[in-house]
């Protein structure tokens, strides 16, 4: 059973975050709040949110596993303007989710959970370097990059107290430094990965929308960034696998 | 820069010929009629003047069908002959549409006759994406003098002014009606709820495209096998490389015009795309793109599949007369059933490609290729 009202604003923040990854997952839903974690389909990247029942405008929920069709979710938020606010009724053993806004009333048939990937374990990692930067900066650094290539290192030199993003296309370069007093934190540790621009242009354009994004960082190792979504009620933690330099 | 690789005829020099195309308009002998009597077994429409356009029958008692042409062995000369002697004739899509709704729905040839305003006069035209027509006339009447021979699927697809084009387009598909009839009956506005006329060559990629979309919805889930394969095959001075790789569904096609061919010029010249799970935007490869990506997902889906897919189309000066984008459709069908090449790792594949092309300018053109060997998968971070 899931009863609930939330802003269409955050549940549209909420769908954003998993449609950067996935078209589908399995949605934990208990009195807890509702989260999930899924790999795309290449297993490179890896997305886990949880949003608190505090989110929600109400929120009663019996602990349950949703089978949710995020492409199909993505165009019903189109349908919803700002401020409206949608309800979420699902009864018990029920296989149809009620979507309610504005009068409007969708009734989804949720997937079989079964015929979606199981959640997958968490690695366990090794990621000293630690910086905190605005997403806004994060997503401009990403996009700056992608216009010349399809691959973006990240890294922090702790001899120059820096840390940098640089990409190389067939031709070009691009470098940009953010030294300590443009970033809120940054830790003094060597680390340095390359990581593919397909995958951080979806996931930056989320995380432009967060006043502060963690980014945690290793050498030749998978980036994990770590924000906040619906006012501190909501957490996400984003996971990508590096590319290896080319020989 | 030369454009001529993305341009293949439309016209993007600003010259009022394309000057590869010209070089056929010399080579045929007409024999010219104000009148025709005989088959018509396809129908074509231009997109010159589009939402205004023209279109008519396709007048011909040869065989108009490419699969029938590659099954018998037709060799490019016999192609371009054929075709040659093959009358477009167009009007305004009032006087033509319901002759032209007889003969896309028809799965034979209807018999015609039509009245031209003027003798048929030589005007071959080439592009990448249709085959080449040789003689055009203005059409002032026509009449059917057959039945057309409906098959049940198409009947009651055509009859249903609810479905949706795309809906219409794969259920067809799917009850194993050609790919080059749907394209037909797409162009003459025959399927959809809001039905118009399409330009054949926007047809004929919408269908692909279509067919596509719907191939890549149900093999969604299918399980990956492991192993590296390769399939090629020529058709026409086309070679076609397709690499199935493991891993979900992405691909990517590099298209090399070598020198003196077609559209290639003075030197070699490569274009590239591909595509992850969705596609936006037209091709700069134009239709073959599209056609080749059409071949891949049915193996695929016949398998019972899934795979990455690379596909390296190789144009030698061979190719000397532009066919239209079923070429490429049936040469990658027939490379992909060719018993496949196994690769033990991606670098053997690699240097089995290079070796079938005899060069390695496909690998640098591959942005796929790079981030098959350099991307990591999380599990790759997951100890014991």
């Amino acid at each position: 059973m899931l009863k609930a009202a939330i802003d269409a604003d955050i549940f549209r923040e909420t769908i954003d975050v998993i449609s950067a990854l996935v078209t589908e997952c399995r949605l934990q839903v208990s009195d807890a709040g509702i989260q999930t974690r899924a790999v795309d389909t290449a297993n490179v990247a890896m997305v886990s949110i949880e949003v608190r029942p505090e989110a929600f405008t109400s929120f009663t929920a019996t602990t349950q596993e949703l089978g949710m069709d995020i492409a199909k979710m993505k165009n019903i938020i189109a349908m919803m303007n700002k401020g409206d606010l949608l309800s979420l009724d699902l009864p018990e053993d029920g296989h149809k989710l009620a979507l309610t806004f504005r009068g409007y009333k969708y009734s989804i048939t949720l997937l079989d959970v079964n015929t979606i990937r199981k959640e997958p374990n968490m690695p366990n990692l090794d990621l000293p370097g630690r910086i905190i930067l605005s997403g806004n900066a994060l997503n401009s650094a990403i996009k700056a990059a992608s216009v010349i290539s399809d691959k973006i290192a990240l890294g922090i030199d702790p001899t120059a107290g820096i840390f940098y993003m640089e990409a190389e296309g067939d031709t070009d370069q691009i470098r940009l430094e953010m030294g300590k007093d443009e970033l809120e934190s940054l830790s003094m540790t060597e680390a340095r990965s390359l990581f593919s621009l397909d995958y951080l242009k979806d996931m930056g354009k989320v995380m432009s929308r967060a006043t502060q994004v963690e980014v945690l960082l290793g050498n030749d190792h998978p980036v994990k960034f770590l924000f906040d979504i619906a006012d501190g009620k909501g957490h996400v933690e984003y996971l990508l696998a590096p590319r290896i330099e080319a020989d | 820069m030369k454009q001529c690789g993305t341009c293949k005829g439309r016209g993007f020099c600003g010259l009022s010929q394309c000057p590869v195309t010209s070089r056929f308009y010399a080579s045929l002998s007409i024999s010219p009629s104000s009148s025709y009597m005989g088959g018509a077994p396809s129908v074509f429409v231009g997109s010159t003047g589009y939402p205004r356009v023209r279109g008519g029958p396709l007048l011909t008692d040869g065989s108009d069908n490419p699969e029938h042409w590659v099954h018998h062995k037709f060799g490019i000369d016999d192609i371009v002959r054929v075709r040659a002697q093959t009358i477009r004739g167009t009007a305004e899509a009032s006087i033509t549409c319901e002759s032209m709704h007889e003969i896309a729905l028809s799965s034979r040839p209807v018999d015609v006759e039509v009245a031209f305003e003027k003798p048929v006069r030589f005007d071959l035209t080439f592009d990448g994406t249709l085959a080449p027509v040789g003689l055009y006339g203005s059409i002032t009447s026509i009449a059917v003098l057959d039945n057309a021979r409906v098959e049940r699927p198409v009947e009651r697809v055509t009859s249903d002014t609810d479905l949706r084009a795309t809906e219409a387009v794969d259920q067809l598909y799917r009850e194993k009606v050609d790919v080059h009839r749907i394209q037909q009956l797409f162009t003459s506005g025959l399927l959809g709820v809001r039905r118009r006329i399409v330009p054949t060559r926007w047809a004929i990629t919408a269908v692909d495209d279509m067919i596509a979309e719907g191939l890549k919805q149900r093999i969604r889930h299918n399980p990956t096998p492991e192993g590296i394969r390769i399939h090629t095959a020529t058709l026409y001075g086309n070679q076609i490389i397709c690499l199935l790789l493991p891993g979900p569904w992405a691909y990517e096609m590099i298209e090399i015009w070598d020198k003196n061919s077609l559209w290639g010029g003075e030197k070699t010249s490569i274009i590239r795309d591909g595509e992850r799970e969705r596609k936006s935007g037209y091709s700069p490869i134009a239709g073959a793109y599209y056609s080749a990506r059409l071949a891949v997902l049915e193996l695929l889906e016949q398998t019972g599949h899934m795979a990455s897919a690379i596909v390296v189309r190789r144009v030698s000066d061979e190719y000397w007369a532009p066919l239209g984008t079923w070429v490429i459709r049936e040469a990658a069908r027939a490379a992909l059933k060719t018993p496949p090449l196994c690769c033990p790792d991606i670098d053997t594949a690699s240097r089995t490609i290079t070796a079938l092309l005899g060069s390695s300018d496909w690998l640098a053109a591959s942005t796929h290729f790079r981030t098959i060997r350099t991307q990591k998968t999380l599990f790759d971070f997951i100890s014991g």
